[in-house]
């Protein structure tokens, strides 16, 4: 299995080249597309729990210093003799909505709801990380052609030729030795964090460097590039006003493709070991410990993982609505 | 030729690279190598017979020289003549020698494959027959409820964590509901194909349905697109059977970015499923990569990093000698 | 002592290892195992397939590198004979006093106690049907000072005896037999008369036989199939069974057949190696999970099946019906306790303060609850002789938080107290560190919480490290308190040092711990006449220790196993460090 976010990247935007369904032309006025995007009910919906993922991500550290979130506090004598929640229906009540957590008694949707904002968090700056590097290569190797592309071209077979969850985990502890001894980052889940956004990030811009390249291919030839440079625009001028905007569009789509890709592999490193440690509670951390109940408390078992889902599919229906409305061709 | 070419010096590169990563980061790799209590006199030994001691470099082209015409364990000619009768020979190709082990890496690998590559070939038929077969389907009923079962179903199957859809496959379809057997692997010699396939079905199905999602994808879209051209519907026109328009003309337009997919995943594949070997407790590559890790057994670590980036660099080889086959405009290029 | 080793592994990526893999061995227990057993030494049928079924990789399987408890419980009664070796039987002093095995007598001792002999039975072999010799002996213990090349196993004790000078650097004269410097002070250390093996010591060692007995490090090796590290994996059995093939394989196990070289005439079945089954088969599993859901299924194969993997907490809600009559729940020798830091907790109220907040219920009820663990009052075993229940530690395991707070400002220290909790990973030491955090809180402590994956114990006994307290679990190498306190507390013995004589290891006292008066004590200890003074020496030394709060004892660990229905005889004794016993063990075919 691969937790590669450019991988599963690839499913959906796959090979610009090819300049089949899933190419965008992004010359379609942004009111129209809007206006595509909000006959798609499907995709309001996604946008919509990805509102409130954001919204509940943001909100979570606040509801904890006021008290409403308690993820920390041990409730051991809500646990029957077997350390599991007692009571019926997994042991949920009003104070606990969700059960608590076998063996300590944490409330477990507190666990869960500031774990969306870690990991949120981590999938966000890391998004930002992928997009910003493949942008900027893609660019480059769009517009420099020759050489350069050439050896774009090339670094981007070689990340793609590393096995990448294989090299997440061994390069752990030679990543978290970097940061902390020679770039002197407090060791702890800052560091651990760190790390994951920033092999998440490194590993993961391939996809929208290739996307991006076929963009800017394909937008030089277009016609009103040629027009503007008819009419004796400056290169700097062809490039900010006539080129970047049209890339808004393809950036805006791969990186709501990257968000559940890379919560999805954080709950995997969390799995492998290498991601955030606990106590934090990210999404990883909470189901690495939940799935050991699978038949000792389904509750705790399928909640977490649920919670994963939701947002991974909200963000994939998210990212394929914003592409359809901009790219009214492509028929998915 | 030229392709062979890239694809040789692109291994060299991340060999190169894998070495730099782990030998020139500060990180004390002997500490790890040596043990609990380790004192400076075992750990010049242990640094020694690993040929730690040596520049990054120089390393890398032992390595490299190893593979081409094999070398002796331990390297160090002072420790082999001191103790002739700890020697290995490590026969070319050779990826190196596990301490952990006291083995070559290249026997650790010749164990642990075939568990991989049966787990992988096993989900590569379950996603490709079903993900084919189901993208058709709703390529065909487009709009209908079916259709959006179909994508929404393989999305949301996807969005779960791997782990998690191994370990409810594990715990219910296993052992609560008993409809298959606890998963364990069988080598064809010992319990026939049957037993063999029975046995990865489970593990073969939590990748697969990670897999199912894209290819269903995909085959829906390119379907629908050649469905809408116009050499179709001519052949529509001309009184084609439908379903002969679908399988000859409509299926082959979704063969290539298929045939691209499969090389590609099936190689990343290949290199071990560790996830899933792990939840399963299958001793493919994988779980032998996990385990090299936990133990920081650097050289398999190493060896299973170049192996699994050759598969993927050939792989990446082949799907581009078989476009030539699939689409002929390709040889006009 | 090779359970940190192990612990270590334990803590890793891989999920949930929750079951403690502890090392060495002795160690008794009070409780005669529940439920499975059916008495000692009744003879079960012979024949059979055995399936054992492994949680974690072992560690070699060369005798004199072996030091996991569950290892040395299972070769012993397996594959590797020794000069005496513990009867499986639910009687504690019966289980923990040796008896003849390859030797014949359990040994004669003259000059105090520091000098050994025994004597080699006739017709004892090897699986390739040569003899046991004397030299094999002799060789087996030159080996522990080969230990550049043989890392691991328990070798430092014999090393530490044998009468061999030390090099001006600290280390021994003698080099081990693959480097050969000093070969003749071994030989003059270690003596053969033909049959007649002799060992010289230093100082006295009066329970050499129990070490022989616990550990491998004395075992016999082939000299002529030693390749040093290579042969980290390769078996010589000379015991009932034999490794099909004759090399282990780490990553999946192994089958044992019969040997045929094997005489049980030899041997004293009954008492040491019943050998009922006809074949043992390895399996090699990443995680207790998978073998547990084999076991409360019990189809198949795995009717016959035993493991070392304790059932973990998810698992007791199924535990119920038919199953829970294939359990059997053991008092183990392991002891998990807390080591406060003296360099940075200088003060001993706050140490005190920490000790009385500790919440030991809570600690065990995250570990999974009575079925995991019962409270200690001191890092001795309850089973071993010396043990007292420490007054520091006694009454209220709840922790009280009022009496610590009032300490700690008795103390006059800034409140909160900023502490840092250093731990090992796993899902289960996560929850317990959660419930230790919130006592020591409410007793005005402000908890960091510090969980190391795999490098733990390479980091928790650097001497400048920077926690406060730190997590450690240890077992008894054989049944003496001295297996205990000086190996973990004496800081002669663990410090290493560099040139200029700065601490460079804590070696096993990871809390720093340094006291005259407790190191004379362990000294009188170690020379006492008899066995009872010392063990009184001993539980004085416990008690220095006490009130200077160089730990704080949290639980002795409970072993919970579930076994296959076709299983016969299932024991678990002080012989086989409360592991299933291989000894008795039969099957139903």
């Amino acid at each position: 299995m691969t937790v590669t976010p450019a991988n599963q990247l690839e499913e959906r935007t796959p090979d610009p080249k090819g300049a089949g369904p899933t190419a965008i032309t992004s010359n379609s006025p942004t009111a129209l597309a809007f206006a595509r995007f909000r006959k798609d009910k499907k995709s309001w919906v996604a946008l919509v729990v990805v509102v409130v993922y954001i919204s509940a991500g943001i909100a979570a550290p606040f509801l904890v210093m006021f008290g409403v979130l308690d993820p920390q506090t041990a409730n051991q004598d809500l646990l029957n003799a077997n350390t599991l929640p007692a009571g019926d229906f997994w042991g949920i009540s009003w104070t606990h909505p969700l059960g608590v957590e076998p063996g300590v008694g944490r409330d477990v949707l507190s666990r869960i709801w500031l774990g969306i904002t870690y990991s949120l968090a981590v999938s966000l700056a890391a998004a930002f990380i992928a997009v910003f590097v493949g942008v900027a290569l893609g660019i480059i190797a769009g517009f420099a052609g020759g050489w350069t592309d050439a050896i774009i071209g090339r670094v981007i077979d070689l990340v793609l030729a590393f096995p990448q969850t294989l090299l997440l985990l061994a390069a752990a502890p030679v990543g978290l030795a970097i940061l902390t001894e020679q770039l002197h980052v407090p060791d702890g889940a800052l560091a651990q964090g760190m790390f994951v956004v920033l092999v998440l990030g490194l590993f993961g811009w391939t996809g929208t460097a290739r996307l991006i390249r076929g963009q800017v291919l394909s937008l030089r030839e277009r016609e009103f590039v040629d027009a503007a440079r008819l009419f004796g625009a400056s290169r700097r001028r062809i490039w900010f006003k006539e080129l970047l905007p049209n890339l808004w569009a393809p950036v805006l789509v791969t990186f709501t493709l990257y968000m559940p890709a890379f919560i999805s592999a954080e709950a995997a490193l969390a799995y492998l070991g290498v991601s955030v440690r606990p106590p934090t509670p990210t999404l990883g951390n909470v189901l690495k410990d939940s799935i050991q109940y699978a038949s000792g408390d389904f509750l705790y078992f399928f909640a977490p993982a649920f919670m994963i889902a939701l947002i991974v599919v909200s963000f994939n229906l998210l990212g394929d609505g914003l592409r359809d409305a901009l790219d009214p061709k492509g028929d998915r | 030729m030229r392709r062979a070419i890239i694809g040789i010096i692109l291994l060299l590169a991340l060999s190169l690279l894998t070495f730099v990563l782990f030998f020139s980061s500060g990180v004390d790799v002997t500490r790890f190598a040596c043990g609990k209590n380790c004192t400076p006199e075992k750990r010049a030994t242990t640094e020694k017979a690993l040929g730690y001691d040596k520049p990054t470099v120089v390393q890398w082209t032992d390595f490299l020289q190893g593979v081409v015409v094999g070398r002796d364990y331990p390297d160090d000619p002072e420790l082999q003549r001191e103790s002739p009768e700890i020697v290995t020979h490590c026969p070319a190709p050779c990826f190196g020698f596990s301490q952990v082990n006291a083995k070559t890496v290249n026997s650790l690998i010749a164990e642990a494959a075939p568990v991989s590559i049966s787990l992988a070939m096993v989900a590569v038929f379950l996603w490709v027959l079903f993900g084919v077969l189901f993208g058709l389907i709703a390529a065909v009923r487009k709009g209908t409820w079916i259709d959006r079962g179909i994508v929404g179903a393989t999305l949301v199957v996807y969005a779960f964590p791997t782990f998690f859809i191994g370990i409810f496959l594990l715990k219910y379809v296993a052992i609560k509901w008993q409809l298959l057997p606890f998963p364990q692997y069988v080598t064809i010699a010992d319990g026939g194909v049957g037993e063999w396939f029975v046995n990865l079905l489970l593990p073969a199905t939590t990748l697969a349905l990670f897999y199912l999602a894209g290819y269903v994808r995909i085959t829906r879209a390119f379907v629908l697109e050649s469905l809408s051209e116009d050499y179709i519907r001519t052949a529509t026109a001309k009184g084609l059977a439908p379903r002969k328009v679908l399988f000859k003309h409509a299926l082959r337009a979704a063969l290539t970015p298929l045939v691209t997919m499969i090389g590609l995943d099936l190689a990343s594949l290949l290199g071990g499923a560790i996830i899933t070997e792990t939840v399963f407790s299958y001793h493919g590559l994988g779980a032998l990569a996990l385990r090299a890790n936990v133990s920081y057994d650097l050289p398999v670590l190493i060896g299973l990093l170049l192996l699994a980036g050759a598969f993927v660099i050939l792989a990446n080889i082949v799907v581009d000698v078989l476009y030539a086959y699939i689409d002929p405009r390709v040889r006009l290029d | 002592m090779a359970k940190m080793r192990k612990r270590m592994v334990a803590l890793s990526a891989v999920a949930a290892m929750t079951a403690a893999v502890l090392a060495a061995c002795g160690g008794g227990s009070d409780n005669p195992p529940s439920g499975g057993s059916t008495g000692d030494g009744e003879a079960s049928a012979k024949g059979g397939t055995l399936q054992y079924l492994q949680h974690f990789p072992f560690e070699s399987t060369d005798p004199q590198r072996i030091y996991y408890g569950v290892e040395l419980a299972n070769f012993r009664r397996t594959l590797y004979r020794s000069l005496v070796a513990f009867p499986f039987d639910n009687d504690p002093d019966v289980a923990n006093t040796p008896v003849p095995d390859l030797a014949t007598d359990t040994g004669t001792s003259t000059e105090g106690g520091k000098v050994w002999s025994f004597t080699l039975k006739d017709g004892i072999k090897w699986e390739d049907g040569s003899d046991i010799t004397c030299e094999d002996f002799k060789y087996g213990a030159s080996r522990a000072f080969a230990d550049d090349v043989l890392t691991g196993g328990a070798g430092f004790y014999i090393k530490g005896y044998l009468d061999i000078p030390a090099d001006p650097k600290g280390g021994s004269m003698y080099k081990g037999p693959y480097r050969g410097d000093g070969q003749e002070l071994f030989d003059k250390a270690v003596t053969c008369d033909g049959k007649t093996i002799t060992y010289n010591f230093n100082k006295p060692w009066p329970d050499f036989p129990l070490s022989v007995a616990s550990l491998m490090a004395t075992d016999p090796y082939k000299e002529s199939i030693d390749k040093g590290d290579r042969s980290k994996w390769v078996v010589m059995s000379n015991g009932p069974y034999k490794v099909d093939g004759g090399t282990w394989d780490v990553n999946k196990g192994a089958t044992f057949v019969r040997n045929e070289n094997y005489d049980p005439a030899t041997d004293s079945p009954d008492l040491l190696r019943q050998a009922n089954p006809d074949q043992i088969n390895y399996e090699l599993y990443t995680a207790p999970e998978p073998i547990l859901d084999r076991l409360v299924a019990d189809a198949g194969d795995d009717k016959n099946a035993v493991t070392a993997a304790r059932i973990p907490p998810a698992y007791f809600s199924q535990i119920e019906g038919p199953v829970a009559d294939r359990t059997a729940t053991v008092e183990s020798p392991y002891t998990n306790y807390l080591v406060p830091n003296q360099k940075t907790l200088t003060d001993p109220k706050v140490r005190q303060a920490l000790a009385i907040a500790t919440n030991v219920d809570g600690y065990i009820k995250a570990e999974g609850g009575e079925k995991a663990g019962v409270p200690a009052e001191s890092i001795i075993n309850p089973g071993l002789p010396g043990y007292t229940e420490q007054e520091m530690f006694s009454g209220s395991n709840e922790g009280d938080p009022d009496a610590a707070k009032a300490l700690l400002e008795e103390a006059g220290v800034d409140l909160p107290y900023p502490i840092k909790y250093t731990y090992g990973q796993s899902e289960t030491q996560d929850k317990t560190a959660a419930i230790l955090k919130e006592g020591w809180e409410k007793a005005g402590f402000q908890v960091t919480l510090d969980p190391l994956a795999d490098t733990y114990y390479d980091v928790i006994n650097q001497p400048d490290k920077d926690s406060d307290v730190v997590w450690a679990g240890w077992g008894a190498d054989w049944p003496s308190a001295m297996t205990v306190l000086p190996p973990l507390f004496d800081s002669r013995q663990n410090f290493a040092t560099d040139a200029n004589g700065n601490v460079t290891n804590l070696g096993q006292d990871y809390g720093y711990y340094q006291s005259d008066e407790f190191e004379s004590l362990v000294d009188q200890a170690a020379t006492a006449p008899d066995i009872d003074t010392q063990n009184d020496l001993l539980t004085q030394a416990d008690t220095v220790l006490a009130n200077d709060v160089a730990y704080i004892p949290l639980d002795t660990s409970t072993f919970y196993w579930l076994y296959g229905s076709g299983i016969t005889n299932f024991m678990t004794d002080a012989a086989s460090s409360s592991y299933p016993d291989l000894g008795p063990i039969g099957v139903t075919q």
